[in-house]
């Protein structure tokens, strides 16, 4: 058994799936750390995720193009954001109850109109997917190569994203007044920072980014829509972001992690190992339960999280 | 606690403002999946009142609703947010199972009453887990909560493929358990089951507690004002403690309900989602008891009601989620439409400060 | 020409004059103090200044050009810098960071790290406020935080710094620091504006003072034509009335609660040190000082809330360090909170349910965890009779309830035990005089009937008015104790309670003095 998980070709694979069931996360999970390093806990990533991934195959179904599918997913996740967004930040609702409801409404709205979308085609709605682009030198590296330099191009844009949030976050001013909203809102204030718009944006970005993490279910690994296709990957990907303390990077690792654990079971199953995957799949959530332990004292949340701030106070 | 009849008018005029908007989304759902709304209507009926089967259905399929969503109920009362009713559902269907199925020696009824006890304590434990964390290490619940859910739904699944595993068959469910220590049917041949009637017996026993006796009260001013509660000498963790323990063991016997019930083992997936939808049903009833009673059979009759929709007309059921989810949503943008009548406390503010 | 001009400016708040009419003007190359007690309007007054509020009524000129910010960035274009009491900096963020925060310096959006830091070596140099800008926020002492909002105004070119109570939070060394800072600021031609009560302070930095009271101008002095005792009679203002109810009752009863040497540390900072106190049967102790001097830190861990780091409270012959809130009150111990809808009441229950907070688990309230209602709603109905509590019924949401009432609820509640001992934390603030009559009634009867009252006001004319004796606490001590009665020195108390602890002849020394003074005034009480 040990000989079997220890070839470069079981590795290899392992590895490149391990990546392709990271990315919803790794996107998801971004857009989720620009939210709430603003201070707006949003527990509906689940919801902009099933959203993007509904509204990405819709139109790639309609137009049969999957960058209007991608746009579709986008603009499908920043909408549900959005709602998000009015409820927590004008009318100053609990984010939590919020999210909750949202994720309800968008679960059985885009199964209704799954339903209704595909009722007039009596054949199984499959759409193509993007294809593998392999990146030349990097892709012969052995096992890394392929894993990570032979892949879509969402794959790419998620690398490339990574850098760009870190350089965001942390060397921009743009990051530090997104920071300083999130930690102490009446500070940014009388600096002039503008509080509410700056929460506006950093939801639209959640929203966009959770929407590309759904396209990326519908268009690049399944290439069909069903109910519930998410099942959860929301949820974990706010273990994402705790587990990665809001930094893109390592975000981007917690995301590989929850993913290797996804493929993993897989894998023992392709090579015919009947090992009960459920302790790989739960380890991540206990890994993230053991790290906000130890981490409870140097806790990094932002000092607002989950308040709404409200700007004349007195 | 408090009647105030200014306030309930103006509640009045909120639900119906609510209710016909629900009405008039569903409405144009049904004409959005080009069926008739009037026959989508009497379909709906037909599913509620038609049959004893279907009438009798609604009470099965409230019963885990009225368990969770009094968990939950009790819990935000208290000011501890517990998103995860999901998972103690899930501890709570171990706990029951595990018990009626080691436990072959003990006599059915005995055994069917260490079954629940078993069920409350292990989501009770499922739940006092994250509630120790937050008064301990200041963890907020919210997330900690999620976390336990998903750890729940693997150990179910592991539990149902290792050591609750049928002997010699092949699909990850626990073996059926014996009659005797099953809920009594109530009405055979339909799925009625003691498990509601024990349910309606919690929706008492959590009024009288949370506004008949001093646990109750504890609990609500420690969740309108911990301040206030730590002031007077009213210790806010035992009270989160309290609530935790007993939010998580409601939950709990949500899954016993469904092991005992309905199920008669353990298997994968057996809440889906009600740990979820108890939530929003909590929030409906106002987490008041009876209002959780409520808005837990008023969401089931939806639930048939819509099945058979589907059923006669194939309008997909996914619809009651989103009346749900609007319902929720609806009540929390109530401001947008209502400006509640301001009232002003007699606060003054010096002017220095 | 002043570089600065209020003219009668005047703000409303819903039932309170914040301010009213009041002018000041500061120079650049100027030190203005503004001097008031609470509530006097100073900070009302500086927040319409920077853009927070808007005045009702008045105008702002900055060089004699009439301005209106409406927001702070459009008072920080004008050159306003305000470095508030709390401060604002973000924690997480690095000194450079929150210096930048909001604009968009050199290479925007990108951060020059190297351009900026030099930048901000030169000012600091200029001013002397060294500081590594690459550390973060929560590393730094407080006086360390302070230099890095004054940097922050200055690297915004600030010309006029407003500080609000810029040494509340400072050790005595790092106000030293501060002067000098101050100083430099002065010389560079900057106006500044520094809000206070600590006459020492004034008499040392100050150009002019302007005092406020009850949101009015009453008088703006050149500094040195001026004394601390005259200053402090302009801030307290009232003749300060002989006819007060001084308690004839001269002999002290037993004693009731004896706090021996305690000492309270929040975090790094010392919040009560080496407290000593002792209350008799028979009498009322006022605690006498400014907001935030470790008042509501005393009255916490004599009512239990919080557990002091060090040292003994004895009640009755009995340490009392180990025990609960709930059993203190059970040995008489009562306490009514300054705040009443953050710490005293619940808001959203109803009267009755706010009546029982203490007693609930009590019989007749309860028995076997099962509460009875009606003795509740009985034991409520008695309460609103004899206290007067004016609401429709018992079943009332207390925020409904006018604050004299609600606090009428919280004595009714305290007292409902017949305590021995009731800590009261600014009984009458915001209530009317009918209510504030009352209120002061309550407490005389409780002395009366041979009870103990500690009186925690930030009004000394209540302080003055109720108790025998009169403790002052500043900086978390307790600086000097003395009788109430005809041979009480005012200005010394003034003096006192602007941690003005002797005369003003070497105010350097005030940190070696307050110790010596400190044992000097015990035995004295």
């Amino acid at each position: 058994m040990l000989e079997q998980m220890f070839t470069v070709a079981f590795l290899t694979t392992f590895l490149t799936s391990s990546v392709r069931m990271a990315v919803p996360l790794i996107f998801a999970g971004l857009g989720e750390t620009f939210s709430e390093k603003a201070g707006i806990l949003n527990i509906g990533v689940e919801a902009i995720m099933l959203s993007g991934a509904f509204f990405s195959f819709a139109a790639t179904y309609v137009t049969g193009n999957l960058w209007l599918g991608l746009i579709g997913g986008m603009i499908g996740g920043m909408m549900v954001s959005l709602i998000h967004a009015v409820f927590s930040i004008c009318l100053r609702k609990d984010q939590t109850v919020t999210g909750i409801a949202l994720n309800m409404f968008i679960l059985g709205a885009t199964s209704f109109m799954f339903k209704i979308l595909v009722n007039n085609n009596p054949d199984f709605p499959q759409i193509s997917t993007f294809h593998k682009i392999a990146i030349p030198m990097l892709c012969d590296i052995p096992v890394i190569g392929p894993a990570f330099f032979n892949q879509d191009i969402i794959v790419y844009a998620s690398y490339v994203l990574i850098i760009l949030s870190t350089l965001f976050l942390y060397g921009t001013t743009w990051g530090l007044s997104l920071t300083a909203v999130g930690e102490h809102p009446r500070a940014a204030d009388t600096v002039g920072i503008k509080v509410y718009t700056i929460r506006y944006l950093a939801a639209m970005i959640n929203g966009v980014l959770g929407g590309l993490g759904g396209a990326y279910l519908t268009l690049v690994q399944l290439g069909v829509f069903m109910e519930n296709v998410t099942s959860g990957r929301g949820y974990i990907a706010l273990a994402v972001v705790i587990f990665g303390r809001r930094h893109p990077i390592g975000v981007f690792l917690a995301a590989l992690l929850f993913g290797a654990a996804d493929a993993f079971q897989f894998r023992l199953q392709a090579i015919g190992i009947q090992l009960p995957s459920q302790y790989l799949t739960m380890l991540p959530y206990v890994v993230t339960l053991v790290v906000l332990l130890f981490s409870a004292k140097g806790s990094s949340d932002p000092q607002s999280l989950g308040k709404p701030y409200i700007g004349d106070a007195r | 606690m408090i009647k105030n009849h200014a306030k309930i008018k103006n509640n009045m005029l909120n639900i119906l403002v609510i209710i016909s908007i629900v009405l008039i989304v569903a409405t144009l759902l049904v004409m959005a999946a080009n069926k008739s709304p009037i026959k989508a209507y009497q379909a709906f009926l037909f599913g509620i009142f038609g049959t004893l089967n279907g009438f009798v259905e609604i009470f099965v399929k409230s019963t885990p609703l009225i368990f969770a969503g009094l968990g939950i109920a009790v819990a935000f009362k208290s000011g501890f947010f517990n998103i995860g009713a999901e998972g103690q559902l899930y501890m709570g269907a171990i706990g029951a199972a595990a018990t009626s199925i080691f436990l072959t020696g003990v006599p059915g009824p005995l055994r069917l009453i260490l079954s629940i006890i078993v069920a409350f304590v292990f989501g009770g434990l499922w739940a006092l887990i994250p509630g120790i964390l937050k008064v301990k290490f200041n963890i907020s619940e919210i997330i900690t909560t999620i976390m336990f859910n998903y750890i729940a739904i693997n150990i179910t699944a592991l539990v149902v493929r290792g050591v609750l595993k049928e002997p010699g068959e092949y699909l990850p469910q626990s073996p059926m358990i014996e009659k005797a220590a099953r809920l009594p049917e109530l009405l055979p041949p339909t799925r009625l089951h003691a498990g509601f009637l024990i349910a309606l017996l919690m929706v008492f026993f959590m009024w009288f507690i949370m506004h008949k006796t001093t646990i109750g009260y504890e609990l609500h001013v420690v969740g309108l004002n911990k301040n206030a509660a730590k002031c007077t000498g009213i210790s806010v963790m035992k009270n989160i403690i309290i609530s935790a323990f007993l939010s998580g063991g409601l939950a709990g016997l949500a899954g016993m309900g469904e092991v005992l019930g309905i199920q008669f083992r353990l298997l994968d997936g057996i809440s889906g989602g009600n740990g979820y939808t108890a939530i929003l049903v909590a929030l409906l009833g106002f987490n008041h008891p009876i209002g959780v009673l409520v808005s837990a059979i008023g969401f089931a009759a939806l639930q048939v009601g819509s099945n058979t929709m589907q059923r006669q007309l194939g309008i997909p059921a996914s619809i009651i989620l989103i009346i749900l989810g609007l319902v929720v949503l609806l009540i929390l943008a109530k401001d947008m439409f209502f400006k509640e009548r301001k009232i002003t406390i007699n606060t003054v503010k010096e002017g220095g400060e | 020409m002043a570089f600065l001009k209020m003219e009668g400016v005047s703000k409303f708040f819903p039932g309170v004059i914040a301010n009213k009419n009041v002018s000041l003007e500061v120079d650049q190359g100027e030190i203005l103090a503004l001097l008031g007690e609470n509530g006097a309007g100073k900070t009302t007054l500086m927040n319409i200044l920077y853009g927070l509020y808007s005045a009702d009524e008045g105008e702002i000129y900055i060089n004699d050009k009439k301005v209106f910010f409406s927001s702070p960035r459009k008072a920080i274009k004008a050159g306003i810098g305000m470095v508030h009491q709390h401060f604002m900096l973000v924690q997480t963020l690095t000194v450079l960071q929150n210096i930048i925060l909001g604009l968009k310096p050199k290479g925007y959006p990108f951060i020059d790290y190297k351009k900026i830091t030099n930048q901000i070596k030169l000012l600091s140099n200029k001013y002397g406020l060294a500081i590594d800008v690459y550390k973060r926020i929560s590393e730094l002492s407080v006086g360390e935080q302070q230099r890095v909002e004054i940097l922050k105004s200055l690297y915004r070119e600030a010309k006029l710094l407003i500080f609000d109570e810029p040494t509340a939070v400072l050790t005595p060394q790092e106000t030293d620091e501060f002067f000098d800072i101050l100083q430099k600021l002065k010389e560079e031609g900057h106006a500044i504006i520094i809000i206070t009560h600590r006459m020492s302070e004034i008499m040392q930095v100050s150009d002019r003072v302007t005092i406020l009271r009850d949101g009015k101008n009453v008088v703006s002095l050149k500094t040195n034509e001026t004394n601390p005792h005259e200053l402090s009679l302009y801030m307290i203002g009232r003749e300060l009335k002989d006819d007060t109810t001084k308690n004839d009752v001269k002999t002290k009863g037993e004693l009731l609660l004896s706090i021996k040497n305690v000492t309270l540390k929040e975090k790094s900072e010392t919040k009560l040190n080496h407290i000593n106190l002792n209350i008799h049967r028979g009498e009322i102790i006022g605690i006498a000082g400014v907001d935030g001097n470790g008042q509501n830190e005393l009255a916490n861990i004599i009512a239990g809330i919080r557990k002091c780091d060090d040292g003994e409270i004895v009640f009755s012959g009995e340490s009392i360090n180990k025990r609960t809130v709930l059993e203190r009150f059970n040995r008489g111990i009562a306490y009514v909170p300054d705040d009443r809808h953050k710490d005293g009441l619940v808001m959203d229950l109803d009267v009755s349910h706010n009546l029982m907070m203490r007693s609930y688990k009590k019989e007749p309230f309860s028995k076997h965890l099962v509460l009875n209602r009606q003795s509740i709603i009985k034991m409520a109905d008695n309460a609103i009779k004899t206290y007067s509590i004016k609401t429709p019924n018992t079943t009332t949401d207390v925020k409904l309830l006018s604050g004299g009432n609600q606090q009428k609820v919280i004595l009714a509640r305290e007292l409902y035990e017949n305590p021995e001992l009731i800590v009261v934390s600014q009984p009458t603030r915001g209530l009317d005089i009918g209510a504030t009559e009352n209120v002061r009634m309550l407490l005389s009867e409780m002395r009366n009937s041979n009870k103990s009252v500690l009186l925690i006001s930030a009004d000394l004319e209540e302080v003055l008015i109720l108790s025998d004796q009169i403790a002052v606490m500043f900086g978390g001590q307790i600086v000097g104790i003395m009788n109430n009665d005809e041979n009480l020195d005012m200005q010394k108390l003034g003096a006192l309670m602007g941690g003005h602890l002797d005369q003003p002849s070497d105010v350097q020394e005030q940190g070696i003095l307050m110790g010596s003074h400190l044992k000097e005034v015990s035995k004295q009480g």
